[in-house]
Parts: structure tokens; sequence; C-alpha cells
């Protein structure tokens, strides 16, 4: 049949065989909807993304087995950091780990994209969702600066946002650790001088980036530029304490996180040679 | 006179009626209501035609005074008029628990649906029985539902006496089922809302009776999930129907249903959320206080509502 054909064509070898080797098996599907067969037509599309940003990957060892929150830095206007540090995962990790990334609320109400996110493992980020995919010992991805991060204008390149304290909370109450991550060259793939909030609350979406060179290219500056990634993994990072402490307790830790998050991202912004 | 007398209310329904013969094979005297017509039973037994709002219903439990009663008779056919599933559902509904412990009955067992939790994008997975019950905020055709359960809650504590437990199945499937649910796995063409392919959870009639059977038996109070066994997409459930599938932009069937709705068809357009987005429960408090698992996974569940039903005739407007 032609759809068996096409999906045999794009499907990425690689990616099959580290979706077969995840260890954190399900069956035909769990109850979010992920689906390792249905993933790993996807996870090879993302594989395409991955190689268009040619991402140098460093720490990835630093990734342990059973329940941990990996924790990046977030921009690019596009979720791009958040399908390489997948992939990276997928591809790059012994054994390789599917993360279960936590998404915006307004994912599910996405004709198609829905589906794809869900069959790939991506659930909505609810606190119930995270604890009980964390008490099943999942890897969970969670961008604390939430739209804020990946909405940033070029003005606050590599600044992070605020975080938000949930991420913490989960890592007491599961004992999950902390992975932090900094993902350098999607700032510059799409360079966004500003955000048109009127725009934005029309489309009902979290904000509408206008690209430096939309007046040149038109809608096309809306596709990334092949920046070329590079991911760093960090060590984890282990917290203790009681999870329904007071907010300032917990905003403290988080400051943790952030600082170590923020030296990364600027260690990497340091090193770089090229933004190609 | 049986030591145990059941009432049972919708039984002419095909899922009160599977549990009417099951109870009445484990000695219980059954007594049956049902406010439509009145149906022909395997199994011996007292049929009355009777509201659950008016008087008449009063008789039959002075006269019979049943130890355990199971209100399965929730209207969930959309056919009815809104102003005729609140007198049964809302006003009924109280008459039958106020009834049941004036005259005695030491079991009380309300039949409620997974329906008023709501499909909702923000939901998460699983819902647990104490979340807040999201449907009614977009739709008031669901308000009846949602108040029949409120009451018998807030009933099962003011009655310890009459020790009251509340079910919330998931969508009930299965060759005597007659619900939408079960008319839409059997439908061919089946439309499907384009781009959207929630995983749902469905319960086989057997495995749905044996959990009110044990619950009936049983002592234990409280509110009650049940779903089958596992979870499936959609439209891999519709796949093994093997209906053609239309897929409808999520506005038009919404559209469509509302202008349907004038003309006095069956479904509600709320049910458009619940092929859109997931409302996936917990069934964590019913296996651990009443032992009871479901043995039905849900493709078999599936095929059982569509070759099944090829060979019986499923009661109109059954649940």
């Amino acid at each position: 049949m032609l759809t068996e054909k096409l999906r045999s064509m794009l499907l990425v070898p690689e990616i099959e065989a580290a979706v077969n080797a995840v260890a954190d098996r399900v069956g035909e599907y769990d109850s979010w909807g992920y689906s390792p067969e249905a993933s790993k037509l996807y996870f090879s599309l993302a594989y395409r993304i991955f190689q268009y940003f040619r991402p140098e990957v460093h720490g990835i060892e630093n990734m342990p087995t059973g329940r941990v929150l990996v924790i990046p830095n977030h921009s690019g206007q596009f979720p791009f950091d958040a399908i390489t540090v997948a992939v990276a995962c997928l591809v790059k990790a012994h054994p390789p780990r599917l993360v279960r990334a936590m998404a915006e609320r307004w994912f599910p109400t996405l004709p198609f994209v829905n589906i794809a996110f869900s069959r790939c493992g991506v659930t909505v980020g609810d606190p119930v969702n995270a604890r009980n995919l964390l008490e099943a010992e999942n890897a969970l991805l969670v961008f604390p600066e939430g739209a804020r991060g990946s909405g940033k204008t070029w003005d606050h390149r590599y600044q992070l946002a605020h975080f938000g304290r949930g991420f913490m909370r989960l890592s007491l109450q599961t004992g999950a650790p902390v992975v932090p991550v900094a993902v350098i060259g999607a700032e510059e793939s799409i360079v966004s001088v500003h955000d048109a909030p009127t725009l934005a609350s029309a489309l009902g979406m979290p904000y509408f980036p206008i690209p430096a060179l939309l007046p040149i290219l038109g809608p096309l500056a809306y596709l990334p530029l092949p920046t070329r990634f590079s991911i760093t993994f960090g060590e984890p990072m282990r917290f203790s304490g009681p999870f329904d402490d007071e907010d300032e307790v917990i905003d403290q830790k988080v400051a943790v996180v952030k600082q170590r998050v923020q030296t990364m991202v600027d260690d990497g912004v340091a090193r770089r040679d090229s933004i190609f | 006179m049986s030591e145990r007398v059941v009432l049972i209310t919708g039984i002419a329904g095909g899922l009160a009626q599977l549990v009417g013969e099951r109870l009445h094979a484990l000695g219980y005297e059954i007594v049956g209501v049902d406010y439509r017509r009145e149906p022909h039973l395997d199994f011996p037994a007292t049929i009355y035609r009777a509201s659950y709002n008016k008087t008449k219903i009063e008789d039959i439990i002075r006269r019979h005074r049943p130890t355990h009663v199971l209100h399965l008779g929730r209207v969930g056919n959309l056919k009815e008029q809104l102003g005729k599933r609140f007198d049964l559902n809302v006003l009924g509904s109280r008459k039958v628990m106020d009834l049941a412990a004036r005259y005695g009955a030491r079991r009380l067992l309300v039949l409620s649906t997974f329906h008023i939790y709501g499909a909702h994008p923000h939901n998460h997975i699983p819902i647990f029985e104490d979340e807040p019950l999201r449907a009614g905020t977009g739709f008031p055709q669901i308000a009846d539902a949602i108040q029949l359960d409120n009451q018998a809650v807030l009933w099962m504590y003011r009655h310890a006496e009459c020790r009251t437990a509340i079910l919330r199945p998931c969508n009930v499937v299965g060759p005597d089922v007659g619900n939408a649910i079960s008319g839409y796995l059997r439908s061919d063409p089946v439309p499907v809302i384009l781009g959207f392919d929630p995983m749902v959870q469905l319960i086989h009639q057997d495995d749905l009776v044996e959990a009110l059977v044990r619950v009936t038996e049983g002592r234990a109070t409280g509110i009650f999930n049940v779903v089958g066994k596992g979870t499936i997409p959609l439209r891999d459930a519709l796949r093994v129907g093997g209906g053609h599938q239309i897929p409808v932009p999520s506005s038009v069937a919404m559209g469509v249903l509302k202008l349907a709705q004038v003309v006095g068809a069956a479904l509600p357009p709320y049910l458009v959320n619940f092929l859109k987005y997931p409302c996936i429960i917990s069934d964590e408090a019913i296996r651990e206080t009443f032992n009871w698992a479901p043995r039905v996974d849900q493709r078999e569940a599936v095929r059982s509502t569509i070759e099944g039903a090829r060979h019986v005739d499923a009661p109109p407007g059954a649940r």
C-alpha cells in the first residue's frame, strides 16, 4: 500500500532501533496516547529537524536511568529546542531515553498536532500528569520558563526568563533528580524583534513573534535558519525537603537550578565559534 | 418472601436486565421499574411501568420493601426532552433515594456516568472520583446528570443507615446495550472529527454487570469510577468495527448537531468533545474496595458490541 511504502521511506532505522530499545516499555498505547509504533514515524521526522540543526551533544552520559526531570532553557519561537533535546536523548543516550515533554495546555486543541504530540509521549503540562509519569520512572522534559522563554525577543537572548516552581515541587515530591540542560543556537534560528500580543490573543496563541527578516523574506522569515545547535546536559542535581514548603523556600531551590542553567548557557555561548 | 428484595430501576434497559438475571440467580427477589414499556424478561421478576417522579413508585416501594435499591434508571437517552430528563433524573432519583431510606433499604446503588467529568483539553490523566465535574461549563444538556450525581453524593453522607455507592462508568458497550456510544461504534459510515483521535475507555456490559453485582453484595460506600481493560484511540476502536470513517471538521460537526437538536435528534453537542479530547478515569478505588477487575479488553469489547448486535435486537434507549 502507498501509505506503507511512504512510511518505510520516511522511517529512520536509527530511530526505530532507539524506540525499540527504550527501557520504559509500554504496550501498544499508554493512557496518554503514547504509541511506540506510531512515534517511530514522528520521531523520524523530528530526526530530520535534528539533522538540520546539526547539534553537538555534550554530557549525555549525565542522563540517569529511572525518573528524572530534564530542565533546559527555552528559546527559538518554535519548539525546535524540545525536538532536538528529545531526539538527542533517543539517539545519543545509552540506553536510549524517551523524554515525555510537558506541553502548553492549548496543544490538545490543535488539530493533527495533538495526535502527533500524544503519540510521541507529549502530555499537557499538569502536575498530576507529571507526577504519574515520574512515579512510573519516566524522564520528563519541562521548560520552567514556559512560553515566556520560547517567545523571548532578540534583546533578551540567552537571558533566562522567570522559572516556574512546579518542576521543583515535583522533584521534591517524587525524589526525581534534575538534569540541567543548555541549548545554544535556537535563539538565532528565528530572530524575533517584537511580540505582537494583540495578534497573539486574537489567534489564541501565547505570543506572536515578528521576525527581523519579515520585511525582506515575508512569511519565509518564519522558517528557521540552519544555525548549529549545541546541547549540553549537566550533572544531575538532587534536592531534599518538603514539596509543599512555602514558595519562598521553593524559590531558593529553583534559583539554584536557574543559575546552573544560566551558567551552562553562558559557557556554551562563550565557547561557540560560529552560529552556523 | 425472599429476605433480599432488590428494586431495579431502568429495567427496560439491557444492562438492568442482565444485572437482574445475575441477582436472581444469587437468590434475590427482583422488582423492576421503568418509565418505558414493560420488557419481556427471561427470569422471574415483578415489573411495573412507572415514572420515578410520580406517586406510583411510592406504592411499589411500600408494597415490596426492597432491601436493596439499584437505581440504574438514569435517562441517558437524549431523545427525551430536557424537561422530562430533569423530572426523571433529578426529581425522580431524589424520590427513589428518599423512598429507599424511608422503607428500610440497607443498600443503595446509583449508576451515574463519567460524562459528568467532561472531555476537556485540560484534563489530566487519569481523573479520580474527587475531582471537579467540568462537563457543565459549556453544555447545559449535561446538567441533569451532574445534579443527579451531586444529590446522590450528598444523600450518601446524610443517610449512613442506607449504605450507598455511586458508580461512574466510562462508555458502556456490548451486544445488549443500545446507548449512543454503542450505536456510534456500530455505524457505517461513521463520522470522526478531523485532526483528532483521543484515547477512550470502553467497558463491556459483562464487566459492568459483574461490578454492579459485587457492589450490590458489598458494604462499602463511596463514589467509584468503573472502566474496562486498557485504553484505545477512538479511531482504532472504530477500525475494529470496520465502519468507513468520514473526517468532519469540529465546527461543522458541532453546527450539525446543534441544528439537529432543533428537530429533536438524539446526540447532544457536548458529545463532540468526547470525540476530540480525552476523559480517562481511574478505577483504582473500585478495584481495591470490591476486589473487582475488568476482563474484556477494548478491542474485544468493540467486537462483541458489533457482532453480538447482529443477532440480538438491542432494546431502544437502553443504557
